[in-house]
């Protein structure tokens, strides 16, 4: 038998292939008494940097969306930002899809009952009967048909959450054109902020256009418990209505008695589905004289027609709507396509009490894209108002650089005048609105002077996407002085080239590969190493191999 | 309620009139392009005179009235549908679909590839608001062939709206038509037991303790 000779030959060799720098401390000790240090073997280069292609920053505005201009008599503001809501769109929004040309209509892509406005009831030069129709739509959402999602919606750089959101009726596809299966544009998160006048007679028709069951509640906003016909009008199902199933429509009324910012969203399994996108800012506004309002501010933002109320004090006016995104909720609807399968992974398998967020949006989007729309565009002595919620599950630390801004309301209400201390972080607990007023006067305590200066959540998860950093919800206060002509701010420090690649988002990129890629790159591999590894698996294989053998020989007494 | 109908209903004729001048009626069959829209519906790019290349008259009057909506749905997992979710029509023919919706949700009856010198993006659509019906008129190529036909609502097609309109003698059936075809993706009808993996390494072991039986003699 040779075999015990063969196990001491595989033992010796699995003895001098073991790393030296994982044998226990006091033999290394010794074995350097002996023999003195090891010799030099140099260190692994860095990986070479592999040639990234980056998506461009700014695209382009070929219809002219960012002017000023004006369209069936409606005066819209120019949106300096690189990305613009159709003007056409903002249009139909101020007058109504039934007050305005045909021409204008097509080009907002709205239906013409999608927002319809009517009867000056106070004879104040506005109309005061205003009828909104809302459709449910979900972005990267599962098909039969492929493994990738459809009516694809990007937050960030290649990532795409599936979502719900309350949309405007649009006419025609869900996306840009049969060869494509991105959303249209105006399709997307969040869903839009909805604008009302303080008294104006207000229906919402929610008609359900998706395969779940959804209601409609509005927060925060006055409105009767049942409507007229003794129908449930607060959007709960355990408490005042059935929800309203696939293929059905309700109508949700209110008279609203006060001003603010408010909220709406579905009540339905709200741990769900308010958390995959079913909510919205709902603003009401001070009733003026010839007060037409921007019905639907689509993706929040700049407000491009703001209300007269909002005029007579502030320059400029943004919708901010911070939502997080959970990807173990949000997948749920990529996998499986059967809505049995879906309701179940939803609202059984999913359990909200383990979940921790992983996106954190600004009127939907991530960085580096909240750079393209949702920064806030000011000059010296500027006074802007900004309505924020937070619709996520996580509390915000809302930071702005180079301010001091001024809360003026809270959940829609006035804080007394001695609350309206100057700060710098303030938090937004889940649904929470705040009205905040940005003074851009240097005067060393509301604001330092021109600049990029960021603004966001102050805690750290918010800033990332998934992760890694810079992500989520930072935005800025961009000077127009800092501002490009197409709309880019002119930054300074690192380039951006590695943001607006879907790699770095994967985690597959050294985040300072740009400008210190042999310091701080990915380190190629030790040969040397692997090869002493490879070899130890190998001997430590064939001695239980040897071993196993002998034990079932052993067993086997008849052999 | 009522405040709202007659809002609605005063709407709809302030809305007529403001586009008296745009409008044609669907019934009339003109020979038309580009998008029809009023208040509540649409029909895009009908055609009911030019012939397409390859065709010297219309073969047939083809006429189909396809009711959708959720009840229309064919199966349990399926949340929409059309009451015809295939149909054959003769080369060459003029084909006049009626959309019904019987839901109070928008819907659509939409193909895709047809001729682009004849129908700009190669569709021709008809979409309809909840409650209400829309009628046009399309002329369809000799070539035979299997067209899409969906509904392009977020989701619509997904969960059953997908159907297909096959002239002559078709070019084969396309993916996940419902009633038709098999979905490309399946979903995972796997049983919804915490005992699946236990019972399938019981199998498991169960036939390696046999296969070793078996083979020992
Ligand atoms: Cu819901
Ligand atoms: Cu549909």
């Amino acid at each position: 038998m040779k075999t015990p000779y063969t196990l001491i030959v595989i033992t010796l060799i699995a003895a001098l292939a073991y790393p030296p720098q994982w044998y226990p401390k006091p033999l290394r000790i010794q074995l350097t008494q002996w023999f003195g240090a090891g010799s030099y073997r140099s260190l692994p280069e860095s990986m070479p940097m592999q040639p990234i292609e980056h998506e461009i920053f700014c695209p382009a505005d070929p219809s002219g969306w960012r002017n000023a201009q004006s369209i069936d008599g409606v005066t819209i503001a120019e949106s300096l930002a690189c990305v613009a809501d159709n003007p056409f769109l903002v249009a139909a929004a101020v007058k109504g899809t039934n007050n305005i040309s045909h021409a204008t209509l097509m080009a907002s892509g709205l239906t013409g009952d999608a927002i319809e406005k009517a009867n000056d009831l106070d004879g104040d030069g506005d109309p005061d009967e205003i009828h909104i129709r809302l459709e449910v739509a979900e972005l990267n959402g599962a098909t039969p048909l492929s493994l990738d999602p459809v009516t694809q919606y990007d937050i960030a750089p290649g990532i795409q959450p599936g979502l719900w959101v309350f949309a405007p009726k649009f006419v025609g596809m869900a996306v840009e054109n049969f060869e494509s299966q991105r959303a249209r544009p105006a399709l997307r998160l969040p869903s839009p902020a909805i604008r009302v006048e303080q008294g104006d007679r207000v229906f919402i028709t929610l008609e359900n256009s998706h395969y779940m069951p959804h209601t409609l509640h509005l927060h925060g906003a006055d409105h009767a418990f049942i409507d007229a016909n003794g129908e449930g009008n607060d959007g709960v199902p355990i408490t005042s209505e059935s929800p309203v199933m696939p293929g059905f429509a309700r109508t949700y009324e209110l008279t609203p008695r006060h001003a603010g910012t408010m909220f709406y969203h579905c009540h339905v399994q709200p741990h769900v589905h308010v958390m995959m996108g079913l909510q919205g800012l709902f603003i009401i506004e001070e009733n003026r004289p010839n007060n037409w309002l921007q019905t639907l501010n689509i993706g929040a933002g700049l407000v491009r027609v703001p209300s007269r109320g909002v005029v007579e004090t502030y320059d400029a006016e943004y919708d901010l709507h911070y939502q997080d995104l959970d990807q173990q909720l949000s997948e749920r609807i990529r996998i499986d396509n059967d809505p049995r399968i879906i309701t179940k992974s939803m609202h059984r398998d999913y359990d909200i009490t383990d979940a921790r967020p992983d996106y954190f949006t600004l009127n939907g989007r991530s960085f580096p894209y909240t750079f393209r729309e949702s920064i806030v565009v000011g000059s010296d002595n500027d006074l802007i108002k900004l309505r924020v919620v937070n619709g996520g599950m996580k509390t915000i630390a809302l930071h702005t650089h180079g301010h001091k801004f001024t809360v003026t309301h809270r959940d829609g209400t006035k804080v007394g005048a001695n609350s309206e201390t100057p700060r710098d972080v303030v938090t937004l607990a889940t649904s929470q609105r705040l009205d905040l007023s940005v003074n851009l006067k240097n005067d060393g305590l509301h604001a330092y002077g021109p600049g990029i200066w960021p603004f966001h959540d102050h805690e750290y998860q918010g800033v990332t996407n998934d992760g890694i950093g810079p992500g989520g919800n930072i935005s800025a206060i961009v000077y127009t002085d800092f501002l490009d002509p197409d709309g880019w701010p002119r930054t300074q420090g690192v380039a951006w080239d590695n943001y607006f690649t879907e790699q770095y988002y994967r985690k597959e990129i050294p985040v300072w590969n740009l400008y210190a890629p042999d310091l701080f790159g990915q380190p190629a591999m030790d040969g040397w190493i692997l090869l002493r590894l490879l070899v130890l698996l190998v001997c430590l294989g064939t001695i239980i191999g040897i071993l196993a053998g002998k034990v079932l020989k052993w067993r086997e007494p008849n052999e | 309620m009522n405040l709202s109908r007659c809002l609605a209903c005063l709407l709809m004729t302030l809305t007529a009139q403001a586009w008296a001048a745009d409008k044609q009626p669907a019934a009339d069959h003109h020979s038309h392009h580009g998008m029809q829209l009023d208040a509540d519906g649409a029909v895009m790019n009908a055609n009911s005179k030019q012939l397409p290349h390859g065709c010297d008259r219309i073969s047939a009057e083809q006429d189909f009235t396809v009711h959708v909506g959720q009840k229309h749905a064919q199966d349990p997992g399926m949340a929409f549908g059309m009451s015809m979710q295939e149909i054959h029509v003769k080369p060459c023919s003029r084909v006049t679909i009626t959309l019904v919706n019987d839901d109070a949700i928008r819907h659509q009856w939409m193909v895709h590839g047809l001729p682009k010198y004849l129908y700009p993006a190669g569709m021709f659509h008809l979409e309809a608001s909840g409650g209400t019906e829309r009628t046009g008129t399309f002329i369809v190529p000799p070539e035979p062939r299997n067209y899409l036909v969906h509904c392009d609502i977020a989701q619509h097609m997904e969960k059953g709206m997908r159907a297909q309109l096959v002239v002559g003698a078709g070019s084969g059936d396309l993916w996940a038509v419902n009633g038709v075809s098999d979905p490309f993706v399946r979903s995972s009808y796997f049983p919804q037991t915490p005992w699946l993996w236990f019972i399938s390494v019981i199998i498991l072991l169960v036939c390696a303790f046999v296969a070793r039986r078996l083979t020992i003699r």
